[in-house]
């Protein structure tokens, strides 16, 4: 059954806006967002925004949101506009699989945060700090793995 | 501005500290956009269609699984596209777009081989980790800029 | 009209091989809706523990958890389609767990499937009907006695076959080639009421089975037109007069072949398929016909062969029959290219579907080629299990269909 498909929304970007502050709720967002969305259309949702609208005038937006409170507002790129039926929780009977995927970076963005308000604070003081590497199991000495054999053996 | 790949490709973190500190990210959502809003045979969810799979054989071969070759249709390009790439080595709960390992291991090998500049790091699981993630990642785009790599 | 069956889909990779819209296709052409079972991120991590089974893909884990909400409840389904990757043996893995552990603790049918970017709705139909037959009709399916006079036709891909039944008694068979579907049913349908001593007008009920199911049904106006899942393993436990509990039936058919795990008459798991002809009746009807005999005396021949001295894969068939024409020109015997003929056919069977079912015994062969006695010994042998071939076996859809449409009787 092939059927022809025909996009809507083309031209446009839509953007996740996700809110994580103790000061600040998604309604409050959305106030202060529409003040200023010059013909972006915004939409509400129990995380924060999406907001869709030709790309210049997205960052334009975005770049006011986030001004609002820069370490608690994060944003990411969104691949469909929004309420799209095909990625509707009511339609799929279920959480699309990339909003779990969401569901494990939030728990991390309390660090984000941290990290970017400690970082405006040591601007130019504090040592740059180097990336966290796993460390690796140092290997165990053959000749110390000998006298623990030897040791046993005794 | 540098075209940053971010690996998970659907990183909520990734794509807003590349934007934030001035770069363009390039995750999973580019390419879902591109194809929910070209015209064309009708293939909900993400308009994948089964020519999809075929393209994704510049990638991987024939055997390789179809749902690794639709992905790396992607991805493929994107990387192709990619100036830097910031890694977390350890997202293994980054579904969807991201879902399969062996279409992740393809991926971070690609990015690994391409020659660009990468930053491989893992998540932050304390408030001082969280610093360091950030700084990191900060210095490495910075650097991207200074570089001229861009 | 009847409320829509809901399917539970737990997959990897649909999406991407761009054949998710198929699978929606055929849900929609029987009536049927696909959802994806809702959890959030902690139930993930909790089951794919629970279960034990550590993989790497994170849509994998994601198919653990979703059939682990199914199983204890806390998501409502009608059945499961189980979907994966063709080649990927991590997804594989995950498949046939799911699908054992879905089927042994719980009532919910379960299909599994093996995609490529090549998969249409079409391939998946049969199996979607099956799985919304079993939702829908359990009260039908239960029905072990056949009662009236009512008419199976089974119209298959290679053979169509017609039964006349009377008060639980198979009264009338026929049996035509497929060439012109409607042609051979009628042909097919003919010969059953004559050896019944009966016409049209004696008929209460007609059920329909096979793949020109559709198109005879609205012939000869049936009460039921089913697919051919349900209606053979109900003709099956049926015949063998096994109609309680578990039982294993495997139909090697023209073109595909089919393996269902049945409890009590109804599917529980099943496959359907064949990667190639090489597993199917078609390489018998080739190998027959190479070797100059009727596909009837394929199998005494066989019998009187040995399997093990022809080395012959029929994964492929054309390759089965580069190896069947080597071994002739090599000097082997007629009797042991046929015995090796009927082996590789059974290994097919076993090695591409028997895998992916419970097997129960008693094991029941049914379908034209369960008559080619060769071949039901080669998978007796692989099995280590004595087959079942009822009698009447190669009537199996039209008595199943025969059978299931004595409940429209009397408005049933």
């Amino acid at each position: 059954m092939m059927a022809d498909y025909t996009p809507e929304y083309v031209g446009t970007v839509t953007k996740y806006v996700f809110v994580e502050s103790p000061s600040m709720t998604p309604g409050e967002l959305a106030l202060r967002a529409y003040e200023a969305s010059e013909g972006v259309l915004i939409k509400e949702t129990c995380f924060g925004l999406q907001v869709t609208g030709e790309p210049e005038s997205v960052d334009r937006l975005i770049e006011v949101i986030r001004a609002f409170d820069p370490a608690h507002i994060f944003v990411k790129d969104r691949g469909f506009p929004p309420g799209d039926p095909r990625r509707c929780r009511a339609n799929l009977g279920g959480a699309r699989p990339g909003y779990l995927g969401h569901e494990r970076e939030f728990r991390l963005l309390r660090y984000i945060t941290h990290g970017l308000e400690e970082l405006g604070r040591r601007e130019g003081e504090a040592p740059e700090p180097v990336p966290p590497v796993r460390e690796k199991k140092p290997l165990l000495d053959i000749k110390r793995l000998q006298e623990l054999i030897e040791t046993e053996e005794s | 501005m540098a075209k940053v790949f971010i690996y998970p490709a659907t990183s909520l973190i990734l794509s807003d500290l590349v934007a934030r500190f001035g770069h363009k990210p390039l995750g999973a959502a580019l390419g879902i956009r591109e194809r929910i809003q070209t015209a064309g045979v009708d293939s909900p969810p993400l308009q994948i269609t089964p020519e999809e799979p075929k393209r994704g054989l510049k990638y991987a071969a024939v055997e390789v699984p179809s749902g690794v070759r639709g992905r790396m249709a992607i991805y493929g390009p994107l990387i192709e596209e990619a100036e830097a790439a910031v890694i977390v080595t350890d997202a293994d709960l980054a579904f969807g777009c991201m879902g399969c390992a062996r279409t992740d291991e393809l991926i971070l090998f690609s990015l690994r081989q391409s020659g660009i500049p990468i930053l491989e790091l893992t998540y932050p699981s304390t408030e001082e980790e969280g610093v360091q993630f950030v700084a990191a990642i900060k210095k490495f785009l910075d650097g991207l800029e200074k570089g001229g790599e861009a | 009209m009847s409320r829509k069956v809901r399917v539970a889909q737990l997959s990897c990779g649909p999406e991407y091989s761009g054949v998710q819209k198929e699978i929606y296709d055929a849900a929609e052409s029987v009536d049927a809706e696909i959802f994806f079972p809702d959890i959030a991120l902690a139930d993930v991590e909790r089951a794919v523990d629970a279960f034990g089974l550590d993989v790497r893909s994170a849509d994998l884990k994601l198919m653990i958890a979703r059939g682990k909400a199914l199983v204890e409840g806390k998501v409502d389904a009608d059945g499961v389609f189980i979907g994966t990757c063709f080649r990927c043996a991590e997804a594989a893995i995950v498949r046939n767990e799911l699908r054992r552990y879905i089927h042994e603790n719980s009532r919910l049918p379960v299909v599994s499937y093996s995609f490529t970017e090549r998969t249409t709705s079409g391939t998946l139909l049969t199996r979607m009907e099956a799985l919304t037959t079993i939702a829908r009709r359990r009260a039908l399916l239960a029905r072990e006695e056949q009662t009236g006079i009512t008419m199976g036709v089974d119209s298959g891909s290679s053979t169509t076959k017609a039964v006349v039944m009377k008060d639980n008694e198979i009264v009338g068979t026929g049996w035509h080639p497929t060439t012109e579907v409607i042609k051979s049913a009628e042909s097919a349908v003919a010969d059953a009421l004559e050896m019944a001593g009966l016409t049209r007008e004696d008929i209460q009920a007609i059920g329909t089975t096979g793949y020109g199911r559709f198109l005879i049904g609205k012939h000869f106006g049936a009460d039921l037109i089913q697919e051919e899942l349900t209606v053979n393993s109900k003709g099956a436990v049926y015949l063998a007069g096994h109609q309680q509990g578990s039982a294993t039936v495997i139909d090697i058919g023209g073109m595909d072949n089919k393996a269902i795990s049945v409890i009590d008459g109804i599917p529980g798991t099943f496959t359907m398929g064949g990667i190639c002809a090489g597993a199917s009746g078609r390489f018998l009807e080739m190998t027959a016909k190479r070797l100059g005999v009727d596909i009837t005396e394929l199998g005494p021949l066989a019998m009187k062969g040995m399997g093990k001295n022809v080395p012959m894969n029929s994964y492929c068939i054309v390759f089965g029959t580069q190896s069947l024409v080597n071994a002739l020109a090599a000097g082997s015997s007629r009797e042991d290219v046929a015995a090796a003929a009927c082996h590789s056919v059974a290994e097919q069977v076993f090695e591409q579907q028997l895998q992916e079912i419970d097997i129960k015994e008693p094991v029941i062969m049914v379908g034209g080629t369960s008559l080619i006695e060769g071949l039901v010994y080669a998978m007796g042998q692989l099995l280590q299990t004595e087959i079942v071939v009822p009698p009447h076996s190669q009537y199996i859809g039209a008595v199943g269909s025969a059978l299931l449409a004595s409940g429209f009787i009397e408005g049933e």
